[in-house]
């Protein structure tokens, strides 16, 4: 039972891969179609790899769709205002830590549970980017074409270009799995999550951990942002809106493969994997994009069903 | 005409300890009948096996010659079994007359309106039938007093009903919130419910209150039936004998080394929100057992030590320094610690035996984790606290009660403690590994370890510890030597202390 759960989902993932191979034949699996996947989920993957470390405590950031769109502002604006790339990229990342540090305030100082600060700072932060940009795309000119060409940049291996944007992922997926996985901090966040009471009466710091987790976790929104904003050339108030869900989508996937249904950045990753290569498969297909919604909808609950009916059955 | 409400050959087993074991009872209807046993007797097993929460391994129930079967909830309702528990579990958010009435449906008019005024006048006649008038129906009831709370708790077994009358009352410590003038108001309800010729079950670790108000009494001791009689036929002393009556002389390893003069803690009228006037020294090596009625404030008293909660006044030396100011602190001291509830405040259940053991530890392991030197670090310990498990990769969950237990010694070893404080460090263990605990805790006093036990199983702290505090209600009531103390003095010396 528990070996037919952990595996489910990579079986579904190598069955949705052999469908779309079947019906795409010319285009889905060829190295050019994989590399253009990779470089659409890469902002993805950035939110869904930090998003684990805030789920691996059992808490969970609603923020991050509008702190990614703040990033994008932030920066954009402070171009527009003239000031260098180095300026407005850091002022982004830290607008995305200290945007994460509240969030880790009021959840574990003040808290407040995470689904409601969250949902309150997604208001706030999103309010925010409308405000910053007067509610319009800031786009054009006032974009640096150094910032933007990083998106279109890549490595050449051989006789194919890994782009910048899926090697900026592969590089924020690697810290965070060395980060969970490698590292006692990372060690400590998964035994808050097994047991808060019991981990702060074994002498972790509880409350400064989960602060520094929403911090991280608001970093790797930020760092999405901006490479959304490199990626269209412009900022936009809404456009990292769509990455919440998918993220939290992402983590709950990658939940059903391993051993105790906890978060693991790897089977994350595999998460937004079969995410991506559904959008990818379903825009050549045609199919409408509403379908999509109702499809990813649908995975999440199949996925967190499945982990609690494996827990109940214990 | 008298009914028999008989029980026969109960037995039941939690992961295979013996919870209650051949266990027959017979409770005569318009009599009170005492059920007493220490702690893990098995008092609280039998009365959820009545309640049908929980399933026996073997039991038969016959109200006269009319078998009972009872494998739910619903069965023991409709058996005309009623039960009042100890713990208040009343929704404060609606009225007392709502709480009394929370497990029957509400009157109606025409079936759908709820017709309050009828709702009002049957929880006003529940209460009066307890005397208890002052309390009124429609308040929130999360305004009462915990007294008061517990009366509208009882209240709620008496609500009048149409369909059947009950036919037997468990009571579960129902005094144990109650002041002397509270416990009347219940005990002449009680006298009602036996002339209209109800069976009482009841159960109280107190044992004057027994001898006054019961009829009959069956003592438990570790799961069996050890005496079933009427209750004018034993003495106070035996029945503190019968209750605590376990052989002590080999079961606790004797200390082997000499105490130390250093002194590891001193405290001097500490007073926090809940306890009060905590004045003792313990020195290098010693065993401090700390008693009293349950939820006197033993486990408040640990936690400060553990720098969970703030001292509002008095003095405290605890290992040359003040007293920890949050877990983290206390550990990097040099104090370990083995909470109560082991389940929820001490494991990380779906976690490994390696990652439960080092929790406290992995500063001591640098920045990157070295899962190679703790696993042969926690095999080590593993094996001087005897952890019966099949690698340090097994999840604590799959292992017993007593397994998972040493696991929690084996962290609070690992740091080569000075201070070890320990919360009923046996509870829910069975006796061969309690042997093991008590033998390890003597070997960390032989060492030099200050130990401080906190329990309510008195041969445990009789036998393990140098010096007993007694707490009743937050307050240190006692501080008495061991040296020549019995149960029954130590028993009497908590009861008295808690005579208001």
């Amino acid at each position: 039972m528990q070996k037919l759960r952990q595996s489910g989902t990579l079986i579904g993932f190598v069955l949705i891969i052999a469908f779309f191979s079947f019906q795409l034949p010319d285009t889905f699996l060829t190295a050019r179609n994989l590399l253009n996947i990779s470089q659409q989920l890469s902002m993805l993957a950035v939110v869904a790899a930090t998003m684990t470390i805030v789920m691996v405590m059992n808490d969970f950031d609603l923020s991050v769709g509008s702190m990614a769109s703040l990033s994008g502002i932030v920066a954009a604006s402070l171009f527009v205002n003239e000031y260098s790339i180095w300026a407005g990229i850091g002022a982004a990342l830290l607008v995305g830590l200290v945007g994460g540090l509240f969030n880790g305030i009021l959840v574990s100082v003040v808290g407040i549970l995470p689904f409601v600060a969250t949902l309150g700072t997604l208001t706030v932060y999103s309010g925010a980017a409308f405000l910053l940009s007067g509610g319009k795309t800031i786009f054009g000119r006032d974009i640096p074409k150094s910032f933007s060409d990083f998106s279109r940049g890549g490595i050449e291996v051989g006789s194919i270009k890994i782009p910048m944007l899926t090697i900026t992922a592969g590089f924020v997926i690697f810290v965070c799995w060395y980060i969970l996985e490698q590292t006692n901090f990372g060690r400590r966040l998964y035994a808050i999550g097994g047991n808060r009471e019991a981990s702060y009466l074994a002498g972790i710091k509880v409350v400064k951990l989960r602060m520094l987790a929403f911090a991280l976790t608001g970093l790797g929104a930020a760092v999405a942002g901006l490479m959304y904003a490199s990626r269209v050339a412009s900022a936009n108030p809404t456009q990292g809106a769509g990455l919440m869900l998918d993220a939290i989508a992402a983590v709950f996937l990658g939940m059903t493969m391993s051993k105790q249904s906890e978060p693991r950045v790897i089977f994350t990753l595999i998460g937004v994997l079969v995410l991506g290569v559904l959008d990818n498969g379903m825009t050549q297909m045609r199919v409408d994009s509403y379908v999509r919604e109702i499809l990813v909808g649908l995975i999440v609950i199949a996925a967190v069903a499945v982990s609690s009916i494996s827990k109940a059955n214990r | 005409m008298m009914h028999k409400l008989t029980l026969n050959n109960v037995s039941k087993a939690f992961n295979g300890v013996p919870a209650l074991n051949d266990v027959s009872i017979t409770v005569l209807s318009g009599r009170t009948h005492a059920l007493m046993g220490e702690n893990g007797a098995g008092k609280s097993t039998l009365i959820k096996l009545l309640a049908g929460v929980i399933n026996a391994d073997s039991m038969s129930i016959f109200r006269d010659k009319e078998h009972i079967r009872i494998t739910n909830t619903i069965d023991a309702t409709s058996a005309g079994f009623r039960f009042i528990h100890q713990e208040l579990n009343l929704v404060p958010e609606i009225s007392i007359a709502e709480n009394i009435l929370l497990s029957k449906n509400l009157p109606t008019l025409f079936g759908i309106q709820i017709d309050w005024a009828k709702v009002y006048r049957k929880a006003e006649l529940a209460l009066e039938f307890l005397g208890a008038t002052h309390i009124n129906v429609k308040s929130q009831a999360g305004v009462l007093t915990s007294g008061d709370k517990m009366l509208v708790m009882i209240a709620s077994a008496f609500v009048a009903e149409e369909e059947s009358s009950p036919y037997l009352y468990v009571f579960d410590e129902p005094t144990a919130a109650l002041t002397d003038q509270e416990s009347e108001m219940l005990f002449s309800a009680m006298t009602k419910l036996k002339e209209k010729g109800a069976a009482l079950l009841y159960v109280s670790h107190r044992i004057d209150e027994i001898m006054k108000v019961c009829d009959d009494i069956s003592i438990l001791r570790d799961g069996v039936l050890v005496k079933s009689t009427e209750i004018k036929n034993l003495k106070k002393a035996e029945i503190i004998k019968f209750m605590t009556g376990r052989e002590l002389k080999d079961s606790y390893p004797p200390r082997t080394a000499s105490m130390s003069s250093k002194k590891t803690i001193s405290l001097r009228n500490i007073e926090t929100d809940y306890l009060k006037g905590i004045t003792f020294d313990l020195k290098a090596g010693e065993i401090l057992g700390v008693t009293g009625l349950a939820g006197s404030g033993q486990s408040s008293l640990l936690k400060l030590l553990v720098g969970v909660g703030k001292a509002l006044s008095g003095d405290a030396t605890v290992l040359e320094n003040s007293l920890a100011k949050s877990p983290h602190d206390a550990w990097s001291k040099g104090i370990a610690f083995i909470p109560r509830e082991r389940r929820s405040e001490g494991l990380c259940l779906e976690m490994n035996v390696r990652e439960n053991v080092v929790l406290s530890h992995l500063k001591s392991y640098g920045f990157h984790a070295k899962p190679k030197l703790e696993q042969s670090d926690v095999e080590m310990l593993a094996g001087q606290v005897k952890v019966k498990y099949n690698g340090s990769h097994q999840p604590v969950f799959e292992l017993s009660g007593g397994n998972q237990q040493k696991v929690l010694f084996a962290r609070a070893l690992k740091g080569a403690p000075e201070l070890l404080l320990l919360d009923e460090p046996t509870r829910g263990v069975d006796i061969g590994a309690k042997y093991e605990i008590y033998t390890l805790v003597r070997e960390l006093s032989d060492n030099g370890c200050s130990i401080i036990i906190s329990s309510s199983d008195l041969p445990e702290i009789l036998g393990m510890c140098d010096r007993i505090l007694i707490l009743s209600d937050g307050r240190q009531t006692g501080l008495l030597e061991k040296c020549s103390l019995t149960s029954g003095d130590l028993l009497t010396n908590i009861y008295s202390s808690d005579l208001r």
